[in-house]
């Protein structure tokens, strides 16, 4: 009887204590904006590039590991400063993806990480302030638009670019100041094959959003400058050299009393030959280089003076060594002196282009 | 030398700065006069209620300090005597009139005034107002300073401008009692200037030396840092007197219209070489080709018949000749016709 008294009390005691308690403050839901500093939430962003590898840039990718770092104020989460002698709370890997469950973060993404990142871990430290201080290294495939334009004196800029997602522009906002520029830097041994690594530098666009919104985001890039003497004797050197042949075949001829010593038919089997080795350039230097296969750029410049030069060569073998076009029109002499004007006139033009093509490539 | 693209970029950039210093003073005029207007102020002030200001107004100031970059606020007492300092409540009672001429002149004539000032907390831009009593009587005056930190981070961030305040060492050292020493670093200092605010520190290194803030002209310039060009303008900063005691440097990216002006003169050489090797062909080929080699022809024609060669009826007849040397061949032909005649 004693044990049923018993087990009734504790029954109805913890009834008791199960009805909720109306004067109770329910917890603070901390996930929602921090309002209390006024909108847009500014959010520090600073990026560290601990290794760049596998730039490709025919494909548009290179493998980084980054480290993001985010900052900014929930005066929600203060805190007495003696709670902690370190002078911040820590949350490390899992812990801190809990804890970033339970505060505001913004919604930051990478949006231009190819696939999932291989690698990535988080560290929150809460400082008694109310300052909060997300670190997140990734390792990861990130795209960019590679711009060989000014090949192969181009620079490009291996960038990671983070956006807010989340929140409009005017509830939260990616900014970067002095320390942000200071933390944004590459590692000291950081080496790219045929490239020099330069400065880290920070733009600041906005990404549009719906109804006319936008949403903050930050492009964080590593400029990195091809070393182009490596190039020059691959690429150049062979185009510069099928410059020649046509201007071969046009001083292969020469004039005796008013009339063209070398066989026209001779001389444009020289151009032919020359056209075949030009397509068969082309073609090596596209398979290696997809990059600036197609688009305006330094080596489609040269070919395109290389094919101009070659059809401008036959012109002259068919139209002056074949048909006497000129001496016809004009008179021995006008075809004479033309023919010595040529002789060294297109090849000036022909390699001053290329040296302008070149010259524009390298100032650009 | 810098091209007229450059020159307008130049232009705009001073521009951006005078626009912003401007509605910055406005800014802070606004808000001061905005405080100096409650009733609650005027009465405080007026009773010389120092705990009660502090009490009524710290709280906004704090608000205004955290989301406005506002970075000082301050009631002084005619001419110009501290009597509250909202960002610093401890220090009162100081004569400001020796660097604070803003502050006399808006207690000396009532009319509310602007502009750039060193304080006691640091340099900053700032609007003062004159204070009255419910009697319309003047009681003294109340100021904002905007500090320049939020200015330049909020112009950079806007328009992606590098900048950095400078102000002379001497006249901060003074008057600015209340800055961290450490600000008087070896690294922050050059010549009579010390770099109290950049947004790049690095790049303004490179940029800006001693010389650049003590030259007299030229506040203008485009100059190479980390291999990127930028153009650099100099904005003076005059406090109410007129004297300058700071320089803003703004830094811009012009490696884009750099490369543009290099590329143009590419250009242009071999529109130039294409123009040259085009006229000297047409040049050689008419004068030569049409005139002087068929002259030639005539003259060794005319030549041998005045030898009396035999060959003369071998001589093949010139083509295409034009109409006055046409004339000549033919004259040359009846004289050789004439002479085999027997």
């Amino acid at each position: 009887m004693k044990s049923w008294l018993l087990m009734a009390a504790l029954l109805l005691s913890q009834a008791v204590l199960a009805i909720p308690d109306d004067n109770q403050q329910p917890a603070p839901d901390l996930t929602t904006l921090p309002l209390d500093k006024g909108l847009p939430v500014i959010v520090r962003v600073g990026v560290y590039y601990q290794s760049v590898t596998g730039f490709d840039e025919n494909a548009g990718t290179f493998n980084s590991t980054v480290d993001l770092r985010l900052r900014w104020e929930d005066p929600r989460l203060h805190y007495p400063a003696g709670d902690t002698p370190r002078g911040f709370q820590e949350y490390r890997g899992p812990k801190a993806d809990d804890k970033l469950k339970q505060i505001w973060s913004p919604g930051i993404a990478f949006t231009n990480m190819q696939d999932q990142p291989s690698y990535q871990v988080t560290n929150v430290r809460i400082f008694p302030n109310g300052w909060v201080e997300l670190m997140q290294r990734t390792t990861a495939q990130f795209s960019l638009k590679v711009d060989a334009g000014n090949f192969p004196f181009d620079r490009q800029t291996l960038a990671v670019e983070v956006e807010i997602r989340k929140e409009t522009t005017n509830e939260a906002a990616l900014i970067f100041l002095q320390e942000d520029l200071d933390f944004s830097r590459s590692a000291q041994d950081i080496e790219l094959d045929g490239w020099d690594t330069g400065l880290v530098r920070i733009n600041r666009p906005t990404r549009p959003g719906w109804y006319g919104e936008s949403h903050s985001a930050l492009i964080i890039g590593l400029e990195v400058k091809r070393q182009a003497a490596q190039v020059i004797a691959s690429v150049f050197i062979p185009l510069i050299a099928s410059l020649l042949i046509p201007l071969v075949a046009l001083w292969m001829n020469g004039m005796e009393n008013g009339e063209f010593k070398v066989a026209a038919f001779i001389l444009a089997n020289v151009i032919v030959g020359g056209l075949f080795t030009v397509i068969a350039l082309n073609f090596t230097i596209n398979s290696a280089y997809t990059l600036i296969a197609s688009g305006d750029n330094t080596v489609t410049r040269l070919f395109n003076l290389n094919y101009v030069t070659l059809g401008l060569v036959l012109l002259i073998v068919i139209l002056m060594y074949r048909f006497n076009l000129l001496k016809r029109l004009f008179g021995e002499y006008v075809q004479e002196e033309s023919f010595l004007f040529l002789l060294w006139a297109l090849p000036v033009l022909a390699f001053g282009t290329a040296g302008a093509f070149i010259a524009v490539a390298a100032v650009g | 030398m810098t091209g007229s693209v450059e020159t307008g970029q130049l232009e705009l950039m001073k521009s951006i700065i005078d626009f912003n210093l401007q509605g910055a003073e406005n800014k802070a005029l606004a808000r001061a006069a905005m405080i100096a207007d409650t009733p609650k102020a005027k009465q405080l002030f007026a009773a010389q209620d120092r705990a009660g200001l502090l009490a009524e107004y710290l709280p906004v100031f704090k608000a205004q300090k955290e989301k406005y970059g506002v970075d000082q606020a301050q009631f002084h007492i005619p001419p110009a005597t501290s009597f509250l300092r909202l960002h610093s409540p401890d220090k009162f009672g100081d004569d400001l009139t020796q660097f604070r001429p803003l502050v006399v002149t808006v207690n000396r004539d009532q009319v509310a005034g602007k502009g750039f000032a060193i304080a006691r907390s640091g340099p900053a831009i700032f609007g003062v107002v004159p204070m009255f009593d419910a009697n319309r009587k003047h009681i003294g005056s109340f100021e904002i300073g905007i500090a320049f930190a939020a200015i330049l981070d909020n112009l950079k961030a806007a328009y992606g401008l590098e900048l950095a305040v400078f102000i002379k060492e001497s006249p901060l050292k003074e008057f600015a009692t209340g800055i961290a020493p450490a600000l008087f670093s070896d690294q922050n200092r050059l010549g009579e200037y010390i770099r109290y605010h950049s947004t790049n520190t690095d790049l303004i290194q490179s940029l800006v030396t001693d010389r650049d803030l003590n030259a007299t002209s030229n506040s203008e310039y485009v100059r190479e840092a980390l291999g990127v060009p930028y153009g650099v303008v100099m904005v003076p900063l005059r406090n109410a007197a007129g004297d300058v005691l700071g320089i803003i440097a703004v830094a811009k990216d012009f490696s884009g219209s750099r490369s543009a002006q290099d590329r143009s003169k590419v250009w242009q050489i071999l529109m130039a070489l294409f123009a040259i090797v085009l006229l000297v062909g047409f040049v050689l080929i008419v004068i030569r080709g049409l005139l002087l080699r068929p002259l030639q022809a005539l003259t060794a024609k005319f030549s041998q018949l005045a030898d009396g060669d035999d060959s003369l009826q071998e001589n093949p007849k010139l083509d295409n000749l034009c109409e006055e040397l046409d004339a000549l061949a033919q004259q040359y032909d009846r004289l050789r016709d004439s002479k085999g005649k027997p």
